[in-house]
C-alpha cells in the first residue's frame, strides 16, 4: 500500500481490505489512523494492519508538522535562532533554548556566572514538571480518566504563571539566551517559586491516588507495549522510554552540564518494561524534579545573571548615555550581530522525552551554516512497531500516549 | 577496534572529538567503533558547505554519525565528505537502526542518496516535493513582507549561498 | 436543519427578527468546536477547556473527534504544506452553518516562519472568521474570540455565509 494513497486522508478511521489471509482466515485490515485524530497527541498518522483486533504492523507516517525550522535558523542570526528553538518541541521551550545557548557558548567559549546556572536548572525543572503534567493529562483523558486532565493542567496554569513572572512569556519563554538568561529571577517568582514547591508533592500524590491503584488504569497499561532493555538500547530510545526498560541512563548524570552535578538527585527507573512501569518513571521524576527545585531555590547565589562579554550580550542601557563604545557595541549587535568562531559542536540536553540535542555548523559569520535539532521523538517513534505488535487495536491508544511524542518535535 | 588506517584526520572541536574517514569506509568505521562500545547512533546529519569561506572542504556535503559510548560516556563524531549529483553512500540501518528514520531524513533534505536503504522515500516533505529543501542554494521561501529587505531576498535562491 | 428550508420559502422578502434571534441565540449559545489542535496553540486551547478558563459555561463543553458533528475549527498551530489538503478536507466534511477560528500567528500570518515549508495563513484555503494574535495566544484570547463569534452569530440570525 503506497503512502500517497491519499483516499483516506483526514477520515479518522477507515478500512481498506488489502487482500493478504490473518490468522484465522480471514483477511488484513489496512486502517488509517489518520493525521486528524483525537488520540495521537497531534498530527501523525499510522497505517496499521489488522488480524482481526491484532495488530500486525504499523507504519507511522510524519511530516504533517514539518516548520522548517532549520532552514530558518540559517536565515537569522544568532540571537535570533533563539525564538525559534522554543517552538520544535512545543512541551518545554526553555530546554531547547538551553541546548542551543550551550552550544553556542561552547564555540564561543564563554562561562555564564552561578547564578545563571542555578536560574537555567530552575527553569529546566519547572519544564519537566509542565511536559509530564500535559503528558499525564492527555494520556489519562485518552484512557478515560478525564479528572487526570483537569487537575494536570490546574498545576500546569500556575507553572505557566512563573513562566511569565520572570520571562513575561507564558509558554515559548526564550528565557535561556546564548549568554545568560533574560532577566534576573524577581522577588515575587522567588516566593511564588517557594509556595509552588511546597505544594506540589501534595498535588502528585493526588494524581497518584486516582491512577497508581486504579484497577482500570493497571489492567489498560500493565503488559502493554513490552520494550525490552536490549531492544530499547538498541532502537535508541532515550528518556523514560529507555528508563521504563530498566536501564539507568539520565543525561543530567551521565554528562552534566550547568551545574547538574551540584544537585542531588535520584534516575528514576522501573524494571517492568510496559506503559505502567513509565507511568512510575515520569511520576518519579516529577518528584526528583520538585526536590532538585527544592535545592536551587534554597542555593540560589547571588550575583550576575549574564556573562559580561559586550561581544555577545548588549550594554545596559544606562551606559548607553555615557559611553561611545557602548553605544558602537550596542549598534553591532542589533544590526549585525555576533559572529561566532568557525568549527562544530553538538551538545545534548535531557528533555521530558529523552535527549534532546543542538548540533551547531559556524562558518565564521553572523549567520548559523547548520543548526541540527537532534529529537527524542523523531527516534523514540520508531520504536512503536516494536511494542505495538500483537496488541490489540485499543491498546495502540495507550502506547502511543506512552511514547510521549512531540510532533514538532519530530517534523521540526 | 577501528582500523586506525581508515582515519583520514581527526581533531577535537570545542571540547567533540571527531575523526574523518573515506566515504567508501563508513560502513567499517561505524562497525569498528561499535564493537569497540561506542552502541549508540546519536544522530546522522549532513552539512552543506557550499560556498563556505572559513576553510578549504574536500567536497560539499559533509555526513556526521555521531556515536556514543553508554558505558565510558565517550562520544565521537565520524565525518565524511562526498560529491555528486545525487551524492552517494552506504547505509548504516544495518548496524544502527535509528539510522533508518535519519537517511531518510537526509536524502529527503539534502538529496544524499543511502544506497542499500530498505525505504528510501521522502519523511518530512510530501511526496511529490521537488527539490532538497536544506541545500544552500534552494531559497527559504516564504512570503515578502513589506517593507523588508530580508524576506525579499528569502524568495531567490542565494548567490553566495 | 428545517429552519434553512422555511428560511428560503418565506423568501429575501419577509424579515425574521425574533425567529432569527431565537436561532442565532441557540446556535450561539452552543458552539461545538471540532479537535483541531496541530502545535503550540493546542496547549492552551486544551488549557482553555480545562478548569481555570472552561469553555464549557459558553456551551463548548465537548470538543468533537468528528467533523461531521461539529460547527466550529479552531485552527490552533501551523499548517504546513502536507497538512493542507487534510485541513481542507476537514473543513469540507462539517455541515453548514460552519464557523473558522485562526487561532495563533502562524495560523493567522505564517508567524515567526516565513519559509517554504509552512502555508503563510490559513485563509489561504478556508474562509476565516475571527484571527487570534498571539504566539501562543493566552487562554483568555481563545474566550474573547469565542465571545466575538457569538456575537456575530447571535447577529446573522437564519441566514449564515453563503
Amino acid at each position: 500500500m503506497s503512502v500517497t494513497d491519499t483516499s483516506t486522508i483526514g477520515q479518522g478511521i477507515t478500512v481498506n481490505r488489502s487482500g493478504q489471509t490473518g490468522a484465522f482466515g480471514g483477511e488484513l485490515l489496512t486502517v488509517n489512523f489518520g493525521p486528524h485524530h483525537p488520540s495521537t497527541h497531534g498530527v501523525l498518522r499510522l497505517i496499521v494492519e489488522l488480524d482481526g483486533e491484532q495488530v500486525r504492523s504499523v507504519k507511522p507516517v510524519i511530516g504533517y508538522l514539518h516548520t522548517g525550522i532549520e532552514k530558518q535558523a540559517e536565515a537569522l542570526r544568532w540571537q535570533q535562532v533563539v525564538v525559534v528553538t522554543d517552538r520544535h518541541d512545543y512541551l518545554s521551550p526553555p530546554i531547547n533554548n538551553l541546548a542551543y545557548a550551550l552550544a553556542v557558548e561552547r564555540l564561543l567559549g564563554v562561562d555564564v556566572p552561578p547564578r545563571a546556572n542555578a536560574l537555567r536548572v530552575i527553569m529546566s525543572e519547572l519544564t519537566r514538571l509542565s511536559s509530564h503534567l500535559i503528558w499525564l493529562g492527555t494520556s489519562g483523558i485518552e484512557l478515560g480518566a478525564i479528572t487526570m486532565l483537569m487537575y494536570c493542567f490546574r498545576e500546569r496554569d500556575r507553572i505557566m504563571d512563573l513562566n511569565e513572572e520572570i520571562s513575561g512569556f507564558r509558554m515559548h519563554t526564550s528565557y535561556i539566551r546564548p549568554g545568560g538568561v533574560f532577566a534576573d529571577a524577581t522577588p515575587r517568582f522567588l516566593e511564588m517559586l517557594d509556595v509552588f514547591v511546597r505544594q506540589m508533592p501534595g498535588y502528585i500524590d493526588e494524581y497518584e491516588a486516582l491512577l497508581t491503584d486504579n484497577p482500570i488504569f493497571r489492567s489498560r497499561t500493565i503488559g502493554v507495549g513490552r520494550l525490552s532493555a536490549e531492544d530499547a538500547k538498541r532502537l535508541g530510545a532515550s528518556g523514560p522510554m529507555l528508563r521504563g526498560s530498566g536501564v539507568a541512563w539520565d543525561l543530567r548524570k551521565a554528562v552534566p552540564y550547568s551545574g547538574y552535578q551540584n544537585y542531588e538527585f535520584e534516575i528514576a527507573t522501573s524494571d517492568m518494561c510496559d506503559c505502567y512501569g513509565r507511568y512510575l518513571v515520569r511520576i518519579k521524576e516529577m518528584r526528583e524534579a520538585v526536590k532538585i527545585l527544592r535545592q536551587a531555590l534554597d542555593r540560589l547565589p547571588d550575583g550576575p545573571v549574564n556573562v559580561d562579554d559586550r561581544k555577545v550580550l548588549p550594554p545596559p542601557r544606562e551606559e548607553l548615555e555615557t559611553s561611545m563604545e557602548a553605544v558602537i557595541h550596542h549598534f553591532k549587535l542589533f544590526t549585525e550581530g555576533y559572529s561566532v568562531p568557525p568549527g562544530d559542536v553538538y551538545v545534548a540536553v535531557e528533555s521530558g522525552r529523552g535527549e534532546n540535542g543542538c548540533y551547531i555548523a559556524s562558518d565564521g559569520t553572523h549567520k548559523p551554516r547548520r543548526v541540527k535539532f537532534r529529537s527524542a521523538s523523531f527516534v523514540n517513534l520508531q520504536a512503536l512497531e516494536r511494542m505495538a505488535l500483537n496488541h490489540l487495536i485499543a491498546d495502540m491508544i495507550a502506547i502511543i500516549g506512552t511514547a510521549d511524542t512531540v510532533l514538532g518535535d519530530c517534523d521540526r | 577496534m577501528i582500523d586506525e588506517t581508515l582515519v583520514v584526520e581527526k581533531g577535537v572541536s570545542a571540547g567533540d572529538a571527531w575523526i574523518t574517514v573515506e566515504p567508501a569506509n563508513v560502513h567499517r568505521s561505524l562497525s569498528g567503533l561499535k564493537d569497540e562500545g561506542y552502541q549508540l547512533l546519536v544522530f546522522l546529519s549532513c552539512v552543506d558547505h557550499l560556498a563556505d569561506a572559513s576553510k578549504s572542504w574536500p567536497a560539499r556535503y559533509e555526513l556526521l554519525y555521531q556515536l556514543r559510548n553508554m558505558d565510558t560516556k565517550d562520544q565521537v563524531r565520524v565525518r565524511a565528505f562526498v560529491d555528486g549529483d545525487p551524492p552517494h553512500i552506504e547505509s548504516v540501518h544495518d548496524l544502527f537502526p535509528p539510522a533508518n528514520w535519519d537517511e531518510r531524513e537526509t536524502y529527503d533534505m539534502f538529496g544524499v542518496v543511502f544506497d542499500n536503504h530498505p525505504d528510501l522515500t521522502r519523511i518530512l516533505m510530501p511526496d511529490d516535493w521537488v527539490g532538497h529543501p536544506l541545500r544552500r542554494d534552494y531559497p527559504v521561501g516564504g512570503e515578502v513582507v513589506e517593507f523588508s529587505e530580508e524576506h525579499e531576498t528569502w524568495q531567490t535562491a542565494p548567490e553566495k549561498a | 436543519m428545517g429552519i434553512d428550508a422555511l428560511a428560503e420559502s418565506l423568501g429575501q422578502n419577509i424579515l425574521t427578527t425574533t425567529l432569527g434571534r431565537i436561532v442565532g441565540w441557540g446556535r450561539g449559545n452552543s458552539i461545538w468546536p471540532a479537535q483541531f489542535g496541530l502545535a503550540c496553540c493546542a496547549m492552551e486551547m486544551i488549557d482553555s477547556a480545562t478548569a481555570n478558563m472552561d469553555l464549557g459555561r459558553f456551551g463548548s463543553e465537548a470538543f468533537r473527534a468528528s467533523p461531521r458533528q461539529s460547527d466550529l475549527m479552531i485552527v490552533s498551530g501551523r499548517v504546513s504544506q502536507k497538512m493542507a489538503p487534510i485541513l481542507r478536507t476537514i473543513y469540507d466534511q462539517m455541515p453548514e452553518p460552519k464557523w473558522v477560528i485562526s487561532m495563533g500567528a502562524c495560523a493567522s500570518t505564517g508567524g515567526v516562519f516565513n519559509n517554504y515549508a509552512l502555508l503563510q495563513g490559513v485563509d489561504k484555503i478556508v474562509p476565516v472568521d475571527v484571527y487570534i494574535p498571539g504566539c501562543p495566544p493566552r487562554p483568555e484570547d481563545l474566550v474573547n474570540a469565542i465571545m466575538i463569534l457569538q456575537e456575530r452569530i447571535k447577529a446573522q440570525g437564519f441566514v449564515t455565509r453563503q
